[in-house]
């Protein structure tokens, strides 16, 4: 833990010390002016509370990726070899960008409290867990876009899958029953014609069904995003929706496992 | 300490390292020499843990892996930071406790000659005193296993032979050292065992003594040119080769000296030099990169 804390140390140092760093403060500064500008009139809570996560979750990327970047430098490889596992380090990367987005977070926050809204207790009870999980799995998802933890093509196996469960999210009825029906004509044509046959039953049922499976089964992989700006929106969360920032942790883990993984296994090809 | 074990390691379609075996035991100082771009730094990255080998594994002979002191061939460094607080990070990423950095950290500075320039920005430092502190932060920690890539790369006469005394004090410490080096005077003089790298193959493995005790010869340096002679001098024996002004009597052919230095007489020349030699580094170098 020792040496996860001087590498933390270090890193936020680094990045709080350079050009990177104040652009960050900058950019924390220019937001707050812009979007909670004191001198119009006050938001209501839930548009704090979401917008101020947004920001987070944007500003943990990015300080994941110049994080992540510097300590892919070669003058840090014999720090690299001096540690009994290569997970130390890359625990540091992400612990620095999570302390480093939520001092900037923190900072806007309470900025945006001058001539804000008024927060209740409950409300502010809810905020540490909305923020926190939305930020560390941001930054365990910007880790996998970093040259320091990629390994072949894992990068693009991680997002192109988180790609694909976006588009499968917002596909349409019309759109699988059309599909469906291409596949059945193609089958056809090559004599497959049971098959054809079950496509193009697919393709009417989808049709005429209210319900998108594809749709309902992979959207459920961004429910917990869905549940917290419900929550927000709606002024509190139900006890299902309560069960989001569990489940984004639970997501992050996985994440992280699997970062872990790959940056253990590879060749550090350092920069200079 | 470790071992390698049919070890290889490519990059796209180069081969950086082909098969390679290697043993290295505690206390001993292995000098690894080769051309630029044989796959001396990839080896050492390998055994640093920084690469991962493509065939073949290294492992530790007692079971548990070493510490590992690494000095880089490029003496980068965080420039921000002061020489001291540089090593203040290397000390607590070492293990080093907490009470007890400032004294580690001192003692280092002190072994390579660099307390002056503690509170100095790296970035204000020059090549040598960035071999020194690439040297003292390998030494951070007390790594029974150091890892010295082109250690005295860029010093002058004087710095190359302070590089060397360090060497040569930690070998005497007990430290095993796997050193790569273009200085073949100061592998020579440190290393205990060598090994010749070419074109990613081990081509010559030996330990020094060993390497240096082979190929014994005798050179005869007459005061002018021997070509005249040279087909009868030749003729007495084939480890006898003339060139020039000098006869070189390799192998059973030393036993001949004396034959030869009254036939050099008898024929009218002034033998100038008799010299016995054994092998040098050089040599042993170039016949195995030649090879």
């Amino acid at each position: 833990m020792n040496r996860i804390l001087t590498l933390t140390s270090y890193l936020l140092r680094s990045l709080f010390t350079s050009l990177a760093g104040v652009i960050y403060l900058i950019l924390t500064l220019a937001f707050w002016f812009i979007l909670f500008n004191p001198r119009q009139k006050t938001p209501d809570a839930s548009y704090y509370i979401l917008v101020i996560g947004l920001f987070g979750a944007a500003l943990v990327f990015l300080i994941t990726l110049t994080n992540a970047s510097r300590a892919n430098k070669v003058e840090l490889a014999p720090w690299l070899v001096r540690l009994p596992s290569r997970i130390e380090y890359l625990t540091a990367v992400f612990l620095s960008s999570i302390i480093a987005a939520g001092i900037l977070q923190l900072l806007l926050a309470l900025l945006s409290l001058i001539s804000g809204p008024t927060l209740t207790f409950s409300q502010v009870l809810g905020i540490p867990p909305v923020w926190l999980s939305t930020m560390v799995v941001t930054a365990v998802l910007a880790l996998h876009a970093t040259d320091l933890v990629t390994h072949g093509w894992s990068r693009v196996y991680v997002f192109g899958i988180l790609a694909v469960l976006l588009f499968g999210r917002s596909v349409t009825n019309q759109s699988i029953s059309g599909f469906a029906s291409n596949l059945s004509e193609m089958a056809l044509n090559r004599g497959w014609y049971e098959i054809s046959e079950s496509l193009r039953n697919f393709a009417v049922a989808q049709q005429g069904s209210d319900t998108n499976i594809i749709s309902q089964l992979l959207g459920f992989v961004f429910w917990p995003f869905q549940a917290l700006a419900d929550g927000i929106s709606g002024g509190g969360f139900t006890a299902v929706e309560a069960l989001a920032p569990a489940i984004l942790l639970l997501y992050a883990a996985i994440l992280f496992v699997l970062a872990a993984d790959f940056f253990a296994a590879k060749d550090m090809q350092m920069t200079e | 300490m470790i071992e390698i074990n049919n070890v290889s390691k490519s990059f796209y379609s180069v081969q950086a390292l082909d098969n390679i075996s290697l043993k290295i035991t505690q206390g001993e100082v292995v000098g690894i020499l080769g051309p630029n771009g044989a796959g001396k730094t990839t080896l050492f990255r390998l055994i640093a843990g920084l690469l991962k080998p493509d065939a073949g594994d290294i492992r530790p002979l007692s079971g548990k892996w070493p510490t590992i002191g690494y000095k880089m061939e490029r003496l980068l460094f965080p420039n921000r930071l002061k020489v001291s607080q540089y090593l203040s990070y290397v000390a607590h990423l070492s293990g080093v406790p907490s009470s007890e950095i400032e004294k580690t950290v001192f003692e280092s500075l002190t072994r390579v000659g660099l307390v002056d320039q503690a509170h100095q920005p790296i970035n204000n430092c020059s090549k040598g005193m960035r071999q020194r502190l690439a040297l003292a932060q390998a030494l951070i920690g007390n790594p029974p296993f150091l890892l010295l890539d082109e250690p005295s790369n860029g010093l002058d006469p004087g710095g190359q032979g302070e590089m060397l005394q360090r060497i040569q004090d930690l070998h005497a410490e007990g430290k095993t050292i796997l050193l790569s080096s273009h200085q073949l005077p100061e592998v020579t003089q440190v290393c205990t065992q060598l090994v010749i790298l070419n074109r990613g193959r081990i081509q010559y493995q030996n330990s020094m003594v060993d390497a240096l005790t082979v190929s014994p010869h005798t050179i005869i340096t007459a005061d002018r040119d021997l070509w005249e002679i040279a087909p009868s001098l030749e003729a007495l024996n084939p480890d006898v080769q003339v060139d020039g002004r000098s006869v070189v009597l390799r192998n059973e052919a030393m036993e001949l000296r004396r034959e030869i230095l009254a036939r050099l007489l008898q024929e009218g020349y002034d033998v100038v030099h008799v010299e016995r030699k054994q092998i040098t580094l050089a040599e042993v170098y170039e016949r195995a990169v030649l090879s």
